[in-house]
């Protein structure tokens, strides 16, 4: 008993101590036999809080009642999107995962160097519990193709799962007040509407949250592109035009830096402290919260553009990954997803969270229909997804998100210059680029 | 006079200085969404919201978090103080061969950042089957070097001749570290438990990693339900941080005689 008590406590003290090394990765060639976390019910790891986890909650007791027969559906808070990923990536480690779980296509990706989760492929062209070719044809081939990894064969490796778009947010009253009854149609009236808001009110017009989508929106809204294969396009006459538009407004204190993480620029908005705030389309509940039910006070549009004639703009949002477990775990977790993008499901799912329904004729339902026609500005996100477009899947790239985030800071910081922070950038991200 | 008048107002700005937050913290508790995010340092709520208090606990299963982080944070606790003071002791009283070594290796262990760790010990953790039970959420923190060397230092402290004296009498080391030892390095003893339970109780990755059940999940992993995809609900958050600041607030003021000592470095009075 002794003995047993001593080994306890040196296994406690060198668990504690860390002197367990990692346990054999599995290398990208090899595919390990991953157990289910949980034999007895196929495990959905998601970060879903407050109304809407309680709406996805209810989500899966419909689909478990709804299915008598095979593994149930178990939804598990496990926090942030970086915590899901430290813990499926320690989980990969010991060897036991999950069902599925909500991923970026950054996230993916270091799963597949793994053999971590499975190819789509299958599931979806199945004949018995796939998608037929009339319903395929139903998503928006954007939202679809995102989900394909050219580093892994072109193979879906996910699915669409929550997506959004990046708009402007405005708020109504500050714009009126400098004689405007629209918001900024171009990145030109952009500049133009701040410049007349500052000299109105003394207080910058724009409330900016440093992030890559709001630069990648940015340039594809001039027109522009990230990528051609594995060079990046940051030199672009479009690139840095959109570095230029963002020195412009620190040089003319036209906008100012919210605190990184925060939705102060939500706040500002809401209060009227500021005019304009670029965020995804799912914020749209938070800012109706924060607004107090005053929809006519606040609005939410497409993008300033290039030319308004061929609007673009980035699409972002989590998709699900199926893991390499079990056949049985890996069809209840399909078969899930399957109704989970249903347009019945899709449609509540976007009228209870403010994420966009990814099929085509989500826009026959009467309820979405409804909810349009109730307020001018609830259409507004969803006919921006035909000329959406998503980052690129490409390994590296979460690398040069924080590249572009930090080019973008120096150049409100004062310390650079668009045009250089736009070539230094291009330089850094494919150096990075290449090494993978 | 003036000198001590000018000592008063600064200690004054000091005071208020370290208690603004948690005021704020309290009163943000009672306020509206909008006005939880005001820039305004106002403090008290234009209306009181005692309904946020209703809200958060349904938000979350808080009583069973509690019941949790106190049942966690006293297991490790306890195994802590047994470990911190036998390792203690054996690093500053016995003389064995390669002990400057060894002590130096579990310091060395400070050095190793809680992230390099969290794979390997988590896939350890499901190796051993503890995956969502609470053995995970203790047995990992049952020994820290902190503490050992918290503990040694104690116990360097205390002059020899205690332990001489002991001997002649016929004290064994187990006996003089559980009848003579213990009672004098208390000071030191209460604040290695003291760090022990705030370090368990405040934990948030850890916990939040090896647990997937409501019910076996801690406070603190509670409090991330109020932060969304697209938002903070700071009013609800705020609600939430004073609950849960609670315990370890009074815990503080009851260690804080021994904890003082102790940060004063010595157990010994003259």
């Amino acid at each position: 008993m002794f003995r047993w008590c001593v080994w306890g406590f040196v296994c406690a003290f060198l668990t504690s101590c860390g002197s367990g090394g990692p346990a054999g990765a599995p290398s990208a060639s090899e595919k390990p036999p991953f157990k289910p976390i949980d034999p007895s019910v196929a495990v959905f790891w998601d970060r879903q809080t407050t109304e809407t986890g309680a709406l996805i909650r209810t989500l899966v007791d419909e689909f478990n009642a709804k299915r008598p027969h095979g593994l149930s559906i178990k939804i598990e808070h496990t926090g942030g999107y970086s915590d899901i990923f430290r813990k499926v990536s320690a989980s990969i480690q010991a060897g036991a995962l999950p069902a599925m779980a909500v991923a970026y296509q950054s996230m993916t990706a270091e799963y597949a160097q793994a053999g971590a989760v499975a190819d789509l492929e299958p599931f979806v062209h199945d004949a018995k519990s796939g998608l037929g070719p009339e319903e395929l044809d139903d998503f928006y081939p954007v939202v679809f193709e995102t989900n394909r990894y050219p580093d892994f064969g072109g193979k879906m490796l996910s699915f669409p799962f929550c997506k959004s778009v990046l708009m402007l947010y405005f708020n109504k009253e500050v714009l009126s007040k400098a004689g405007f009854d629209a918001p900024p149609a171009t990145w030109d009236e952009f500049i133009h509407q701040c410049r007349r808001i500052k000299a109105k009110t003394g207080k910058p017009a724009y409330a900016v949250s440093v992030d890559c989508s709001t630069i990648t929106g940015m340039i594809f809204s001039l027109g522009g592109d990230l990528c051609d294969g594995k060079r990046t396009l940051f030199d672009s006459p479009q690139a840095i035009q959109a570095f230029e538009i963002i020195e412009t407004l620190a040089k003319e204190k036209l906008g100012y830096q919210i605190t990184p993480g925060s939705y102060d620029d939500e706040t500002a908005l809401a209060q009227g402290s500021v005019a304009f705030c670029i965020r995804s389309s799912s914020g749209r509940t938070n800012v109706a919260m924060l607004m107090q039910g005053a929809q006519d006070q606040w609005g939410m549009a497409r993008l300033p553009q290039g030319d308004p004639a061929n609007p673009r703009t980035v699409l972002f949002g989590p998709n699900i990954c199926i893991f390499n477990t079990t056949p049985e775990q890996q069809q209840a977790a399909w078969d899930f997803v399957k109704f989970f993008t249903s347009r019945e499901i899709g449609v509540r799912w976007a009228l209870g969270t403010g994420y966009l329904p990814i099929r085509k004729s989500a826009a026959d339902d009467p309820g979405l229909k409804k909810f349009w026609d109730a307020w001018p500005y609830n259409r507004a996100a969803f006919d921006c997804l035909p000329f959406a477009k998503s980052e690129p899947n490409l390994g590296g790239w979460q690398e040069v998100r924080a590249l572009v985030e930090k080019a973008e800071t120096e150049v409100l910081a004062g310390l650079k210059t668009g045009r250089d922070a736009a070539i230094e950038l291009k330089r850094k991200a494919d150096a990075v680029l290449s090494t993978q | 006079m003036i000198g001590r008048i000018l000592l008063y107002i600064f200690l004054a700005a000091g005071m208020a200085a370290t208690t603004f937050p948690f005021l704020w913290m309290i009163t943000t508790a009672f306020k509206t969404l909008p006005e939880a995010l005001s820039p305004s340092l106002h403090l008290l709520p234009v209306q009181w919201q005692w309904r946020n208090f209703i809200e958060t606990f349904q938000a979350a299963p808080f009583g069973r978090y509690f019941f949790n982080s106190f049942l966690v944070g006293t297991a490790v606790t306890a195994a802590v103080i047994v470990s911190s003071l036998m390792a203690g002791y054996a690093f500053a009283r016995l003389d064995f061969r390669g002990r400057s070594l060894l002590f130096g290796v579990v310091l060395a262990t400070m050095m190793v950042p809680f992230e390099a760790t969290l794979i390997p010990n988590f896939a350890m953790i499901r190796r051993l089957g503890w995956y969502n039970a609470y053995p995970a959420l203790i047995v990992p923190w049952c020994a820290n070097a902190f503490s050992i060397f918290l503990m040694r230092q104690a116990f360097m402290a205390l002059p020899g001749d205690y332990f001489d004296a002991a001997k002649v009498d016929g004290c064994g080391h187990l006996r003089f570290l559980l009848r003579v030892g213990s009672p004098l390095v208390k000071p030191a003893l209460v604040t290695v438990g003291l760090f022990a339970f705030l370090g368990s109780y405040n934990s948030l990755i850890w916990p939040l990693v090896v647990t997937s059940e409501d019910t076996m999940r801690v406070v603190q992993v509670g409090l991330t339900v109020f932060s969304g995809a697209e938002g903070v609900r700071l009013h609800l958050l705020m609600c939430a941080s004073t609950i849960v600041i609670l315990p370890t607030v009074a815990l503080y003021f009851a260690a804080q005689k021994n904890f003082l000592e102790s940060s004063l470095g010595s157990g010994l009075k003259g």
